[in-house]
Parts: structure tokens; sequence; C-alpha cells
């Protein structure tokens, strides 16, 4: 008794009603450990938690949101802490609900097509525990290899592959949540299809962790198809590459993947752990993926290779086998990190076009990155319009946070313009709260922070995130002023 | 008195005093307001709201036996007459559309340009894209289409005081806010009036293929091995279809349990998987292939089964019902042949189906008010019993009061009242009209 009490450094009586619930080992509170917790993988802004607690069960959930509610303390439920655009990065003095431990597959059943997984269950995974039996789970975001199904709620993730297969909300049959009231509610996850009643399922998903905590989720598990077909073609010219990747989808074809990289993300991606050996004076290239059924996926190669071709490809080809295109495949996955080998820093933006509006959007963000003088590399999931420039920059440079920050929000503004959206797959979180003016009235907001209230009244869960906050953008500049003279 | 002041709204020729007797289906009003705009609509709200008038809304008219407890609402809210396409982006594969356009219309319209609606709900010439969508109507080919959820992209709501609300937008990728496009897709229109909708489009199959798999009486688990198999396949049915033995009489002339199996894809590849299908036949079944326009009209025919609100009749023992029910994919199965027993005990008939690969399924019942609603009463008890439910699609008015149209109310009511008090505080849009009185 005495040694634990030594151990247990803290004059916060919260911490130990925390404790009390989930054990003591379970609960960070020292400032040494609550480092790593200050961000996830959007690190332009940083806040310190006041604790991290480990839950193991709904029940723990239940009583730690209960606890939390009655000390009034905000709080924040995390995955992997993978997201890129700050929804698990505290503002100040949160509690973070860190659901890692909750990582079991507590049902599978293939006949129906379905599983249920704890939050924390990491998305690769899932996809590994049935592949032997030739099933696998849709969204693919490019963290798959650390991020949870939890997260991937949460972010309503989307992937390389959500052309053909759609994003996150496609794929959740039923959820348990528990509301921010403590209270836990089990929103069909048994997995029956169009549950009567107003569709929380597609309302909870890609909430950012705003309106409950999800405790299980029942996905919808697919079978491998039965061919798959990889082709990769070189352009001079990124007009000629963008009007290809219209002139496909009005071939009537869906490919499951059609991505597109200008020059300076392939130096990026040539730089890094998987170079494929692109030549570094194309303008871009596209990587397109076609599967479905054996028979039918040759006659749509032909076609993309044609279309290719009227369209001034430089060089085009199919991959020889399996080895070649996952190379291919792994190249493009590193696309954000590749960014670490030819700039110190870098922001990833999330802006999404109508397809055919490529080339004047580009066209707009090169003018950016001269007017801002900061280099950006696109990469593009073409087929969906989801665009991101990834903007380059030096944080130890003073000013030039401030300058790519300013860039970001440049580009989304370019997107809104044309149509668009101002987040594809990444959420709005810290980042883009501000940016929701660009595309959404006062009272359309209201109508969102609205239906939060009806979840979450005292504004507990998750606060200051997603909604437009007045004052937000000064206290995010000095943030990063801090961290640039730390630095 | 209701009518007064009623000319500043609308012109008045948009008005129109209702003196017939009360409909079979109920969900009427006093007085019909046809809106030719959205302007119309947020005028005809916002009075109805400060004036505390209901409104239900209408514009084919096929889900008018669907839900409410209301013979008449203050005012009947027509859009037949807001219709047509304000853009397709056939390089974007999107269109956005006015709610009162009918499917038919819009899919003749895209096919110019070799795309279309991936929704093959009933009655494509009389429902609208707003109504399916507010009642989330789909169709077998869900399967592998998805359904409304998973196409509507973006939609414009006219909110019950009349307010335009903006949810979601015109690209097909967009996390920014909540998805509260979600929250009008199937909500009836308690939340607010669909003034616009932009919806996802596909391109046209280059080829389809139709395979229907008769089985013998008595052959339960050879439908459901078969069933498995496929669905084990590296195949890709867009349907996976299971009729009861009365509808494939309706559609195919055979009075047995048929598989309908639908595949849409590059010649090569729907001839590869039929080909698959005859080598995995079970024993003693009867198969037959069809394609293109053969295929296509049988499920035009398809799309015509089952009430659609102008077909009820007005005698007793023709009385027509339809249920929704939602399933785990392989219950469907059991569910069926439940419906097909308890039919018999209950002197009623049925034609049934449903998909074995998206766990929804449909039936039509026909016979005498009281023994519709017990079939109904104890159908919907064997159905929970394997965590499904069932709700009705279609009921004349008088029947909806004694069966439950959504059955009980889910544990988490609180938040679904939550939504619509924020939505529409004074309760004017289609009243009673959804689950537990909402």
């Amino acid at each position: 008794m005495f040694g634990r009490k030594r151990k247990i450094k803290t004059s916060d009586p919260l911490v130990r009603k925390l404790m009390d619930i989930v054990g003591e080992s379970e609960v960070l509170f020292e400032k040494e450990d609550l480092v790593a917790y200050e961000c996830d993988g959007y690190t332009m802004y940083k806040g310190m938690p006041r604790a991290v607690v480990f839950v193991h069960d709904t029940q723990e959930v239940s009583d730690v949101v209960k606890c939390l509610n009655e000390a009034e303390v905000p709080y924040i439920a995390r995955g992997a802490g993978t997201g890129l655009s700050g929804g698990a990065t505290p503002l100040g003095g949160e509690v973070i609900i860190s659901l890692v431990r909750m990582k079991r597959m507590l049902h599978l059943d293939l006949e129906n097509r379905k599983a249920v997984v704890e939050p924390g269950y990491i998305n690769l995974k899932l996809t590994q525990s049935i592949s032997d039996k030739g099933y696998y789970y849709a969204p693919d975001p490019s963290s798959q290899y650390a991020c949870t199904i939890g997260g991937n709620v949460a972010e309503n993730s989307g992937g390389a592959h959500c052309l053909k297969y759609g994003v996150t909300t496609n794929h959740i049959l039923g959820l348990e949540v528990v509301l921010p009231s403590g209270e836990i509610v089990d929103i069909g996850v048994e997995g029956v299809p169009d549950l009567p009643g107003y569709d929380l399922l597609g309302l909870l998903t890609g909430s950012e962790g705003t309106l409950g905590i999800v405790t299980k989720v029942t996905v919808k598990v697919l079978k491998n198809p039965e061919g798959k077909k990889t082709v990769l073609a070189y352009y001079d010219d990124i007009d000629d590459a963008s009007q290809a990747v219209s002139d496909i989808i009005a071939a009537g074809i869906i490919p499951a993947a059609l991505e597109m990289m200008d020059q300076v993300a392939i130096e990026g991606v040539e730089s890094a752990a998987y170079p494929v050996g692109h030549p570094r004076d194309i303008a871009a290239f596209l990587l397109i993926e076609v599967d479905g059924i054996e028979a039918g996926i040759d006659d749509q190669i032909e076609e993309i290779l044609t279309v290719c071709k009227q369209n001034n490809v430089r060089e085009v080809k199919v991959a020889k086998d399996e080895a070649e295109r996952a190379l291919w495949w792994a190249n493009r996955k590193m696309g954000f990190g590749a960014m670490g080998a030819i700039s110190p820093d870098y922001l990833v933006q999330d802006g999404v076009i109508p397809r055919t509006r490529l080339p004047e959007v580009l066209a707009e963000i090169r003018e950016i990155s001269r007017k801002y003088n900061l280099r950006i590399a696109n990469i593009f999931h073409a087929g969906d319009g989801n665009l991101h420039p990834l903007i380059l920059y030096d944080a130890s440079v003073p000013g030039e946070s401030e300058r790519a920050s300013k860039a970001g929000s440049e580009c989304l503004k370019v997107c809104a313009d044309v149509g668009g959206s101002i987040t594809g797959e990444h959420g709005v979180g810290i980042e883009k709260s501000a940016e929701m003016r660009f595309i959404f009235t006062d009272e359309e907001l209201e109508a969102q922070t609205n239906i939060r209230e009806v979840f979450n009244p005292q504004d507990l869960l998750n606060p200051g995130k997603l909604f437009p906050q007045p004052g937000r953008c000064v206290e995010v500049k000095r943030a990063n002023q801090d961290e640039v003279q730390l630095v | 008195m209701i009518q007064s002041g009623t000319e500043s709204i609308l012109p008045k020729e948009q008005i129109i005093e209702v003196d017939e007797p009360d409909h079979l289906l109920g969900n009427g009003g006093v007085q019909i307001m046809e809106a030719y705009s959205e302007e119309d609509i947020s005028k005809v709200l916002t009075y109805a709201y400060e004036n505390e008038k209901t409104v239900n809304v209408i514009s084919g008219g096929t889900k008018r036996g669907f839900g409410g407890e209301t013979e008449k609402a203050d005012i009947l809210l027509s859009l037949k007459h807001y219709t047509g396409i304000v853009e397709h982006s056939a390089g974007d594969l999107t269109m956005t559309v006015r709610p009162g356009t009918t499917l038919k219309e819009i899919d003749e319209e895209l096919a110019k340009s070799g795309q279309f609606v991936a929704l093959d709900t009933p009655w494509p010439e009389l429902a609208t894209i707003g109504g399916i969508i507010s009642a989330n109507d789909s169709g077998p080919k869900r399967l592998l289409y998805g359904s409304a959820r998973d196409l509507v992209i973006g939609l414009r709501i006219v909110y019950a005081d009349g307010r335009v609300i903006r949810t979601g937008g015109k690209v097909v990728k967009n996390v920014a806010g909540y998805d509260m496009n979600k929250l009008f897709i199937g909500a009836m229109g308690t939340l607010g009036v669909i003034s616009e909708i932009t919806i996802k489009l596909r391109p046209l199959p280059k080829f389809e293929g139709l395979s229907l798999i008769h089985f013998p009486e008595g052959s339960e688990s050879e439908i459901r091995n078969f069933a498995v198999s496929l669905l084990d396949s590296m195949m890709e049915p867009v349907t996976l279809e299971l009729l009861s033995p009365s509808l494939a009489e309706t559609l195919t002339g055979k009075n047995s349990h048929t598989l309908a199996i639908a595949f849409e894809d590059r010649q090569k590849a729907v001839l590869e998987q039929e080909k698959w299908i005859k080598e995995n036949l079970p024993a003693n079944v009867v198969h037959t292939v069809i394609h293109q326009e053969q295929a296509q009209k049988w499920w035009e025919d398809f799309r015509h089964i089952g009430p659609n609100g102008h077909n009820d009749d007005n005698i007793d023992a023709h009385t027509m019902a339809a249920l929704k029910i939602g399933s785990n994919n392989l219950d469907v199965l059991v569910n069926l042949q439940t419906a097909e027993r308890l039919a018999e005990t209950h002197h009623v008939t049925i034609e049934g189906h449903g998909g074995l690969g998206h766990g929804i399924s449909r039936i039509f019942v026909k016979g005498q008010p009281e023994d519709i609603v017990q079939f109904i009463t104890e159908f919907r008890e064997k159905v929970e019993q394997r965590f499904g439910y069932v709700v009705c699609t279609h009921l004349p008015f008088r029947l909806r009061e004694t069966v439950q149209v959504w059955g009980e109310k889910p544990a988490y009511f609180a938040l679904l009242e939550g939504i619509k008090a924020t939505n529409d505080a004074k309760r004017i849009l289609n009243r009673n009209r959804y689950i537990g009185g909402i």
C-alpha cells in the first residue's frame, strides 16, 4: 500500500478517481508521459492533456465518462493518434480516453459478411485476419498499418481504393456507443441494414469524436476480387494526365483506384524507402487499378491504355507481377512520409473538387506556391477528386509555418470555390475549423451544432473541434510561434 | 379560417381546397399547396410554422400508405410540379435534381450519356426521387450498388421554419462537418422537406444477364448452401434475390422458390459468371438464363409488383399491405418461409422476395384487414426473435392505428426525439408519420 502510494505523485483528485475505475497503472498524469499525447498526426498545434486513461471495456468507458461529467472536465477519445487534422489533439486540460487496449475482434460471421471489432482494432489487422479465407475490409487509409477502426469511424476515413468501394461510412453496419451522458447504446451491433429511425450510424460516422465514444464496431467485409491489374502511366503534361482521368471515367470504367502524383511528389517518393525508378522529368504519373471478374479486366485495361495514349502519354505499362504492383503501391502509400526526404516539414491538405476541374485547380495551386514561395507537391486520389497538396516548409525558418498554414488554407479556398469541399477524408479537427466557413453559412453550421447539442449538450466531449471558434486563429498562431522558439 | 391569408403565400391556382371524401391511405390535407420552386416550399413552411399548421408532404403518392396517423393535415404540400434535372456533370458522374422528378424521367435523360441512378426501386414512372430518398426505398440491386445512403452526396433542405439549409456538397467524397445528408434519408420528411438532391451516378452496364434458378419444394438447405457458396466465391452478383413461389409464378410462371441472380459487367465477365452458376448448380433445379433486353424487361416487371399508392381496392377482402423486413443476410430465407407458413394459417396471400446478400426483404400481403393485422403481428414476433425488424411500408389508414408501422421504439429513442425537436420544434412536418409517433 505505502509503496503504491509513493509512486502516485499527484495531488489531482480527478486522477485518483480515474485510477479507482481503471487501475493505477492505467492512468498517465506526469508531464513526461503526457507529451506523447500533445498532438496527433497534425503537428502544427499542440496542447497538454490533464491525464490519459486507458480503458479496457465498454463499462469502463461509461464509468470514466460519468466521472468526467461529474467533474465537468472535457475529454477526448483517442485511438492510434494518426489523424491528420488534430481531432485527437487536446486544446489543453482535457482527459484523453485511450481506446488502444480495446483491440479484440469479438465476432466474425463470414456467411453474413460481417465482423464485430473493438475500436482499438487496427485497420490492416482486420484484413490480415480474414485474408486466408479470401476476405478483406475495404477502406484502406495510407496509415492502415497503425490506425484503428474506431478512429476510422470517427473520421469517416477513406483511402486509395474508395473510388470503387466507398469510404468508412459505406462499410459500417452497427455501433455500440457510449454517449456523453455515460449511457451505453446499441445502434445495430447485430448489423441488420436500414434500422428504423434516423440514421444515427451515418451521423456518428465522421462526427470526429464529438457525439459519442464508439466501443464496438460492426463492419462489412468483402470477398477479394477475382482479378486485379495495375497500370502506370507517365505524362509530360499534367493537363494530359487530368484529361486521361476524365476520359477513363467517361468510358464507363470505375477503377478500384485512380491516383495521380505530380513532379514534386515524385521527387519525394523516389528519395524515400520504396523508389520505383519513375523518371524525374515527367510532369505527373497516373496509377490506375482495375479489379473484378478476371474475364472482364483485360478489355478494361485495353481501353485504359488507349485513353492514356490518346492523351499523349510518354510511357504506359501494366504491372507484370504482384511484386511490381506491390512496389508501385508501397511507393504511392509512402507519399506523405516521403516528403520528409525532401523537406524538413510539410503540411498535408485534403481538398475535394469535381474531377473535371482538375487542370484549373492545379494551375491555381501552382500560383499559390509561387505567391508564398513554398514548394507544393500534389498527391491526388484523382478518380474521386480528392486532392492532397503537400506544402513543404521549414519550421525553423521564422514565419514559414504561418506561410505554410496560409497557403494550405488558400488551397482549400480554391477547392471550395469550384464547388468542392475542404476535406475528403482527413476531417476538419482543429486544422480546418475556420475553413468550414468556405463551404457553410452560419445557419448551416448552426444546424450542425444543434445536432451536437442533442448528443453532447455540455460540450465536454472533444470541445472546440470541427466548427469555427471565435478567436481560434490567433490561438493557433501563438502556439506555432512558441513551438518555433522552442525548436 | 385556414384559407385566410394563404393567397399571399402562393398564387391561388397553386392552392386547391380538398372536398373529396377521405383517402383510403390518409396522409392528406385540408388544402393542397403545390410548389413549383424551393421558394414556394419555403413560403408554405414559413406560413405553416408561424401559424402552427400541420403539413404532410407528397409528390408521386406511391408512399402514401407508409406511416402516418393523420387522416388530413392542415396542408398537403405537393412537390410533383417541382421537377427537372438542375445539373448533370457526366464527367463527374454526379447529378443535381429536383425532388418531384420521377426516377424514370431521370434515367431516360441520363441514358443519353450512358449513365443511371443505381436505385432499382419499384414503380419508377410514379415514384419521385424525393420520395424514394425520404422513404429510403431500395431494390434487389442494392447488393452491389448500395442504397440511397451510399449514393446521395448533397441535399438542399427546407427546414420546418422555412430556412434553406444545404447538407453535404457536390463532390463524391466529403467529410466536412457532420454527414447531415444521412439524417434526411429515410426520415419520411419529418426533419425538413428535401428541395434538391445531388446524387452519384454509375455508368450503364455494358452487358447484363439474369440467371433464374427454380428449386423444387423442400430445398431450403440447397438454397442456403448454394447462396453461401456463391457469396463465398469471387463472383460479383448484382442481385441474389430469393422469390417466394407465389411471386415466382407471377414473374416466371413457375411456382417454386426461385433465385434471381443478375450480373452486370463486360460481356465476357457476365458470361464467365453465368458459367460458374451452371457448373455449380444443385441437383434437380430448373435453370434459365436471359440477357440484355429480356433481362431488362424481367426487372421492369419486377418493379411493378405490390401496392403503389394508386392501386388499392376498396373491397375489404382485397386489402393490401407491404412489409419491409431487415435481417441478417441469410435469415432472409427463414423469414420468407415463416411468412409463407403464416399466410396459410391466417388466410392471407403473400408474394415476397429478399436479398440473401443484403438482408432486406419485401412481402406483399392481401386479404381481410383483420387477418392482415394478425399476420403482421405474428410475423413480426418471429422476425424479431432473430434480431430482425418489420416495417409496414403500405397499409390502409385505419389499419395503421392498430398495427405499429415501425415496431417498438429503440432504447435510444430520446436521441431521435431530440433531433426532431431540433429541426422541427413545433412538430408541424409529417406529424406522427415516423417511429414512436415522431
